[in-house]
């Protein structure tokens, strides 16, 4: 390739930057060894060293298949100067999960059905009656009449007795000060960290994109950054209620080069009238 | 898992989507004016075909990919070059058209005419003359509807030989007529609702109708017995055979109108994959957005596409564990097999 135009004889001038030809040199196991010279960008000389092995590689085509390979581009297609596939007409969607299986369709159910079994287990028992620990409304109580009106004084060392679920409401009930726990740290001794569930993932290769146009969504998240590589996952906050998009996305790439990459390249950059923010989606230990 | 190709060449739901014999070029129609032609492998488009004036309903290409021939709601069937995507001939017709075929031997094409505004549903057999571009303007036979509308063609094939022609009505029945008289031979009635698809197996000697009362019956083409019946739990709009596994892949989905109503998870727009003999239900590909208008398997049984109401063209190859599957009693089978010939 660059071989020619080293062995050109150049004017005295250039003598200098000459570069040494390069050398190809055959090896016993069938490889190549090419020793090649280069300036870098920094104007340094550099030896490059590459082994290479030939492998011809044969495909048996269909010669009407071959034939219709080269065939030219028509109707809507004619005038698009892309080479292969447009990525306006075609893209790589999602990964699909095909098990064939005679059973599949139990396992579904039954991971679902486990699914609903946990969520009842794990769902805490937020109403308690504060005549006789039902789970019901004070006021709508079977024993409200029979047992009394609640009564702090009455019931306080019974509910301390049954050590109700809740701290806030054992809090109440005990001698400490009347303190609000959240709901996310209720439950936890010394309230622990919220986070620990959270350290499993890896997030060393998530980008945070922040102010960001609402009508974005997840597919068009992936537009733009999947030019920089493989997309693991991309997912836009919404509202819980309105699903209206809160203008922060995650997107989580294969490999942080990539990542790194479409930091670069996205952070600042424009996108539907809005300049994006693009950074880390947590602070990176380097 | 698979990472499916999305061809995204239309705006409007999918009509139609075919392989050519060599599987290297898939063939799509929507309800857009134009057809798209891709190539299976990574999924480059072709080109477009471009002259329709309304929605193309159905496509099909002759064996040695020479014509492409399509039927459109305009009242026309177009027949084009598939190399240059040029229109050589217009077939003009009294109603809108629902399917398109080319016999076996590409040498006859049927049209399949709806039964609206005061005409009689038909099916058109035309000769195409390979050696100029004009082609005869009256068909060679026509089989008209003698049941009422409600009993009108929607879908028809050619059987192996191009010696019958195979049709599905819309009230659930199928016939079957000589290609050459036009003569019924016979029809039976297994499905409740209109049918909405026929494609034959490889060899042509069998095929699967789906419809819209969620099932897909296997008949076969010379008795025209019932062989084996798939049950789901949303109409179909179509169904098609796997060549070298013995599967069935079924597409439906929720009627598109109510589609708005219901949320995404409800809809059930997967292809579902079915043992063709077993009749079970043995896997589900999700993605669409919207009922699956049409599945097409490549011939050589590599990898499927669907067409769906969201106006994507799925192209899924398939891994090597789809071709590795097979039930306990097949593994038996081979095993004891595999026995017997190691005793000898």
């Amino acid at each position: 390739m660059s071989q020619a135009a080293i062995e050109t004889p150049s004017s005295w001038a250039d003598a200098e930057n000459d570069l040494p030809a390069t050398q190809v040199t055959e090896n016993a196991d069938g490889t190549k060894t090419i020793i090649s010279y280069k300036i870098n960008d920094q104007g340094k000389k550099v030896k490059v060293t590459q082994k290479v092995k030939l492998v011809t590689v044969k495909e048996t085509v269909d010669p009407a298949i071959a034939a219709r390979r080269k065939w030219a581009k028509y109707g809507d297609e004619q005038d698009n100067p892309t080479v292969g596939p447009d990525d306006k007409t075609t893209q790589f969607g999602e990964e699909v999960q095909l098990i064939l299986g005679t059973s599949w369709k139990e396992d579904a159910q039954k991971e679902a059905e486990n699914r609903k079994k946990e969520m009842a287990k794990s769902k805490p028992q937020t109403i308690t009656c504060r005549t006789c620990q039902g789970d019901h409304f004070t006021s709508k109580c079977p024993y409200k009449d029979t047992l009394g009106a609640a009564d702090a004084t009455t019931t306080t060392p019974q509910a301390s007795a049954t050590a109700t679920p809740e701290p806030s409401m054992a809090a109440v009930a005990g001698s400490g000060p009347v303190r609000y726990v959240p709901p996310h740290l209720r439950k936890r001794a010394g309230g622990a960290a919220p986070e620990t569930e959270r350290k499993d993932r890896d997030d060393s290769t998530t980008l945070r994109v922040t102010s960001l146009n609402e009508q974005v969504d997840e597919m068009m998240l992936r537009e733009v950054f999947e030019r920089y590589g493989i997309i693991k996952r991309a997912t836009v906050l919404r509202d819980r209620e309105t699903r209206r998009s809160k203008g922060i996305a995650f997107v989580e790439f294969e490999n942080v080069n990539d990542a790194q990459r479409a930091l670069e390249g996205l952070n600042g950059r424009g996108f539907m009238n809005l300049i994006m923010k693009v950074d880390w989606s947590k602070p990176r230990k380097t | 898992m698979m990472r499916p190709l999305m061809l995204k060449g239309h705006d409007r739901s999918l009509t139609q989507v075919k392989f050519n014999r060599e599987g290297d070029l898939l063939f799509s129609v929507s309800k857009g004016k134009e057809a798209s032609v891709w190539y299976s492998s990574n999924g480059e488009r072709l080109g477009t075909f471009v002259g329709h004036n309304g929605t193309i309903w159905s496509i099909d290409i002759d064996p040695e990919t020479d014509y492409a021939v399509t039927g459109s709601a305009d009242f026309t069937a177009k027949l084009w070059k598939a190399e240059n995507g040029q229109c050589i001939h217009t077939w003009t017709l009294e109603s809108p058209v629902k399917r398109v075929e080319f016999s076996p031997d590409g040498n006859q094409v049927l049209i399949v005419t709806d039964q609206v505004m005061g005409q009689t549903g038909k099916i058109k057999l035309f000769d195409i003359d390979h050696t100029q571009n004009a082609q005869p303007s009256t068909p060679k036979l026509e089989i008209v509807n003698e049941d009422g509308p409600a009993s009108r063609f929607t879908v028809a094939g050619w059987s192996y030989g191009a010696f019958y022609i195979l049709a599905a009505h819309a009230d659930g029945k199928v016939s079957k007529y000589d290609a050459r008289t036009g003569e019924l031979l016979g029809s039976t009635r297994n499905q409740e609702m209109v049918l909405t698809d026929l494609q034959f197996s490889p060899d042509k000697t069998y095929f699967i109708v789906s419809s819209k009362d969620k099932t897909a019956c296997l008949y076969d083409v010379d008795r025209l017995s019932l062989l084996k019946r798939y049950t789901a739990d949303v109409p179909m709009n179509s169904a098609c055979i796997t060549p070298v596994k013995e599967f069935v892949i079924l597409g439906g989905g929720q009627d598109a109108r109510e589609v708005t109503t219901t949320s995404l998870s409800e809809g059930k727009f997967e292809s579902r994959f079915y043992h063709k003999i077993f009749e079970e239900e043995i896997g589900r590909v999700k993605g669409h957005f919207g009922p699956l208008n049409y599945v097409a398997v490549h011939p050589k049984g590599t990898c499927y596409a669907s067409g769906g109401e969201d106006g994507f063209v799925r192209l899924h190859h398939f891994h090597r564990s789809y071709f590795e599957f097979l039930y306990d009693v097949e593994k038996t089978a081979q095993a004891t097999q595999q026995f017997e010939i190691e005793a000898k």
